[in-house]
């Protein structure tokens, strides 16, 4: 009876490591805190009517930026902890036990990639995308919804743990088997991994398939793909990787999921079972994700460095190209990752030469945004920083990446420091200062007025700075033949000097997160100074600038018809800006809008998708099958509501813009 | 006194930039710097590559860093002189483009030639090139240490190696009860994964005497980080006396003794025995293939392959259980 009722879990599961209750602690504070704050000033209906229930992209835009933030603090918080322990720990065991410090980079690794990098893009994208292509939602709102949903249930559940449980995957951030079987890791912490990617990861599908289906139906008139901005093209190249590896992602978990829950043998050491195919499965899914992450940030730069060079995009053609061999090439490269398998040499050479073919559109994509600028006007705003310090760490990161791609050199360098920096070159300094990037260019656009330059442009020099302390002395280690995820070392080896400066490193990059923090506080007590009025604070030359800042919920109040690729540009040109055409003032030229209503059902899906996921970690029956048929009773209850939108009346249109334009 | 203040910035980032460098040039000279100071052929090929692959890259990129910063630099918005350069229109054409894709093409072509060159020649598959014949080395990563087994000398060691200098040592990887694992002497070769039911060969020589770090590569559980172990290179004759120093060890590695021995733990001393079972590494890959001990077909197809590893493995580059223990081991035993 107490199996059924509780399946795994026991007392043993209620925190009593001083992690564990740290985390717990302050969980529950942060959660009756923000209780009382949301009571205290009557905003709950306010909260799940504006929000929480919201189909408008913007608004789940603004909902994922605001959760991945809140995760870049988690995952931030656990990488201090990793460099503290590397950085004392010599001939002792440190702070940490073993296990304890495998737990925290694993979970560093999944939630920075997981639930920080794709959920500052999804963020972002979900904002620009139709605002680019002159859309005024996407292709499904409530998919959309959903989406968020399910990834916000799936860093939830990667939190859990620290509440019941208290242990969490010891594996690496991959999961990668046999270590992750039932063998070597009895306890629930795998389990949380896999259903917290299963999750996320069915969240991010979906996502992938919204953006795809809104790129290719509902670009505005005129605006053929060739037209299309780059980040537009480079997010849809991104999508395409998403909806073609992720349900990779969630076969391979799946497959490891059963091996653990009714002890089948598909990656286990024994009983036929094969880890290396578990390797081959995730990396399939793992290198493409590599280029979800820096795709949408390759976009994000190419318009930033012409809005900024107050230029056209070098070789607009070419980018794209470009591009689109990155997404080809990177399905054909996942074998680099485990060179040492001792796979024959030709097999090794095949997927060495197509890594280094990559490193072919990447060289062209870095020229052309040097002769963006080339003959341009350059001006220094902070995501030209960005930008400009980007350039600089791709190309190291270039040389590193080729480096490894030589199969008898990455013998040397694999599973070293070596490969942890590099990798942390690429994210950090392609997705990460991208995600910088984009989030000060478009902040405008998105909340109204500007963030304060001078500490946008402090906070980069910390973080590049911060960066080259931090990820130089890795790089020196690996050669030192330091490996990764150790939690203690001999003396004898020399590496504790260079521990520390990466900790200092580390501390340096904390500053640059203050100073942005303040940024955001600062920027917001002097909005009134910063004040977007005009909707195109930066000079911009793509469509999102054309509308006011914030856009209304419709996003534009007549859609534009688009004849050229820097369709704002040249109306700007023409003396065309949008917002002083007298249509927006007169009432006739408007017609009906039709905008999808708010819906719960996403939520209500998430949570019981979340209550299954939550049971079946814990082996409960009882839990796992109401959340399994909640699931499926609300997307029946959904698809029997006809009632989904609404219209928006040209004469309440018109009442909107007329305010807007007086005010 | 403004001209001082303007140029206060650069200078400051130029003397930085040197004393990194600088700082980086001290670490790279320590003898810690394990890959930079390789002991033996093949670490000393693989060292080379890579100074190869750096090479090649900053063909390219050296430029393209200087290109970046004038570029930047001239362009700058405040820079009057450049203004009547601007050109809000331009774009590097149809030519300009083949170019930015040729350039790299054929860096990377020459770098390819030179992968697939090293690849076939670096292949841990491949035994080294020497007339002196190769000593045979069997290792078994367990939870969490290392045992090498020395079939021909019918000896066996835990968490420590050693092996004549200027001899080719054939390592046979395997592992049992462990996950996988990656053994590592960054000295003398890059790693390679030992698994359970597989064998994975290694093939490394040492130069001279000397002691190296060598240690698991991959995570493996919370014995990790304290699974290194040494491994030593000495003459010929100093490591035939080693062997007979061994053999007077009271331990011996017998059934009951490699179950003790299987049982996980951390921080193994090194332990010296001077009997090991017959078979006994054969024993522990098959634990893991019990088909293989009926299907005798396979056995005797991989015999008729003896001589012919390289032959053997093109076969079946991605098989590992085809690259079973009785090929390699029995005829030595």
């Amino acid at each position: 009876m107490k199996n059924f009722i509780f399946g795994k879990l026991t007392l043993d599961a209620i925190p009593h490591l001083w992690y564990t209750i740290a985390a717990t602690v302050s969980i529950i504070i942060m959660m009756v805190v923000s209780v009382l704050f949301l009571t205290k000033t009557k905003r709950w209906g306010w909260l799940w009517h504006e929000w929480l229930t919201s189909t408008d992209p913007k608004k789940i835009g603004t909902m994922y930026l605001i959760f991945a933030a809140l995760m870049f603090f988690r995952g931030l918080i656990d990488v201090g902890m990793v460099w503290l322990q590397q950085s004392i720990a010599v001939n002792s065991k440190g702070y940490l036990s073993a296990d304890h410090f495998q737990q925290i980079f694993t979970a560093h690794g999944d939630i920075m990639v997981f639930f920080v990098t794709m959920g500052i893009f999804f963020g972002l994208m979900n904002w620009i995308i139709p605002l680019q292509i002159g859309a005024r939602d996407l292709a499904y709102p409530f998919v959309n919804s959903l989406g968020l949903w399910l990834t916000v249930a799936g860093g939830i559940l990667i939190n859990l743990f620290f509440i019941i449980g208290g242990d969490f995957a010891n594996t690496g951030w991959l999961a990668t088997a046999p270590l992750s079987e039932l063998e070597f890791n009895p306890s629930a912490g795998v389990d949380y991994l896999i259903w917290s990617l299963q999750l996320s990861g069915l969240g991010s599908l979906l996502a992938g398939i919204n953006f795809i289906v809104t790129i290719i139906k509902e670009r505005a008139p005129g605006m053929t793909l060739m037209k299309m901005p780059l980040f537009v093209w480079t997010s849809f190249f991104g999508m395409l990787l998403i909806i073609t590896a992720f349900p990779v992602l969630t076969a391979t978990t799946l497959l490891l999921w059963l091996d653990r829950f009714f002890g089948m043998h598909f990656f286990t050491n024994n009983f036929g079972g094969n880890p290396m195919m578990y390797f081959n499965l995730i990396w399939m899914w793992g290198h493409p994700e590599v280029y979800i992450l820096v795709l949408p940030a390759f976009g994000m730069y190419s318009e930033i460095v012409a809005t900024f060079s107050q230029k056209k995009i070098s070789g607009y053609t070419s980018m794209v190209l470009a591009g689109f061999t990155i997404t080809v090439l990177s399905y054909l490269v996942w074998l680099h990752h485990f060179f040492t398998m001792g796979a024959g040499p030709e097999v090794n050479s095949f997927f060495g030469i197509v890594t280094m073919l990559i490193a072919i559109p990447s060289g062209v994509q870095v020229f052309n945004w040097i002769f963006t600028m080339y003959k341009g006007k350059i001006i220094f705003a902070s995501p030209m920083y960005w930008f400009i310090g980007f350039v600089a760490i791709f190309m190291l990161g270039g040389i590193t990446g080729v480096f490894m791609a030589s199969p008898p050199a990455d013998f040397q360098v694999h599973n070293s420091l070596f490969l942890v920096a590099h990798f942390h070159t690429m994210i950090v300094g392609v997705a990460l200062f991208g995600s910088f990037a984009g989030i000060t260019y478009w902040f405008p656009k998105i909340m109204g007025f500007k963030l304060n330059e001078k500490l946008g442009i402090r906070a980069f020099w910390f973080w590049l700075i911060g960066f080259f302390v931090s990820f130089v002395p890795l790089y020196l280690l690996g050669f030192m033949g330091a490996p990764r995820r150790i939690d203690r070392y001999d003396a004898s080896t020399g590496w504790q000097p260079l521990y520390i400066t990466a900790m200092v490193g580390f501390v340096i990059i904390c500053g640059g997160v203050i100073i942005q923090v303040y940024q955001f506080i600062v920027s917001i007590r002097d909005r009134k100074q910063n004040l977007d009025t005009t909707g195109d604070p930066w000079n911009g030359r793509t469509l999102e600038w054309s509308t006011p800042s914030p856009p209304p919920h419709y996003n534009f109040a007549i859609i534009p018809t688009v004849t050229s690729r820097d369709e704002f540009w040249q109306m700007k040109k023409r003396g065309e800006h949008p917002q002083l055409q007298k249509e927006y003032k007169e009432y006739k030229e408007y017609k009906d809008i039709v905008l999808p209503k708010n819906t719960a059902m996403g939520i209500y899906i998430s949570g019981f998708a979340f209550l299954f996921s939550f049971a079946v970690v814990w082996h409960i029956l009882w839990p796992a099958v109401i959340g399994l048929i909640g699931t499926i009773v609300c997307m029946i209850i959904l698809s029997f509501d006809e009632h989904r939108e609404y219209v928006l009346t040209a004469a309440e249109i018109a009442k909107i813009e007329a305010s807007r334009v007086q005010g | 006194m403004k001209r001082i203040k303007s140029i206060i910035g650069p200078l400051t980032i130029i003397l930085a930039i040197l004393l990194s460098v600088l700082a980086i040039f001290f670490v790279l000279k320590n003898d810690n710097t394990l890959l930079i100071h390789p002991k033996g052929p093949i670490a000393r090929e693989e060292f080379h590559l890579m100074i190869t692959n750096i090479l090649h890259m900053l063909i390219i990129i050296g430029p393209t860093y200087i290109l970046l910063f004038m570029v930047v630099w001239k362009y700058r918005a405040k820079n009057l002189k450049a203004e009547t350069e601007y050109d809000p229109e331009k774009s590097i054409g149809i030519f300009g483009q083949l170019i930015f894709w040729t350039v790299p093409s054929i860096i990377v072509a020459s770098m390819a030639i030179i992968t697939w060159n090293a690849t076939h020649e670096l292949d841990p598959y491949r035994p080294l090139k020497s007339d002196i014949t190769p000593i045979r080395i069997q290792v078994v990563a367990l939870n969490w240490k290392w045992l090498f087994i020395y079939p021909q000398q019918g000896i066996a060691t835990v968490n420590f190696v050693q092996f004549p200098q200027s001899t080719p040592v054939h390592f046979s990887l395997a592992a049992d009860g462990a996950p996988m694992n990656s053994f590592w002497i960054p000295q003398l070769a890059g790693q390679i994964n030992s698994m359970a039911g597989m064998v994975t060969p290694l093939y490394v020589m040492a130069d001279g005497p000397g002691v190296y770090a060598g240690r698991v590569a991959e995570i493996n559980g919370p014995g990790y980080s304290d699974m290194t172990f040494v491994a030593k290179s000495t003459s010929k004759s100093d490591f035939d006396s080693w062997v007979t120093s061994v053999k007077q060890s009271p331990h011996q590695l017998t059934d009951r003794t490699y179950n003790e021995l299987f049982t996980p733990s951390e921080n193994n001393p090194v332990t010296l025995y001077s009997y090991v079972e017959k078979d006994l590494f054969n024993k522990i890959v098959l634990k893991y293939m019990p088909y293989m001990h009926s299907n005798s077909n396979n056995n005797s197809k991989n015999k008729s392959n003896n001589n012919k590893m390289d032959h053997h493995h093109m076969d079946h580059p991605m098989d590992h259980t085809m690259d079973h223990p009785m090929n390699h081991h029995m005829d030595s035993q």
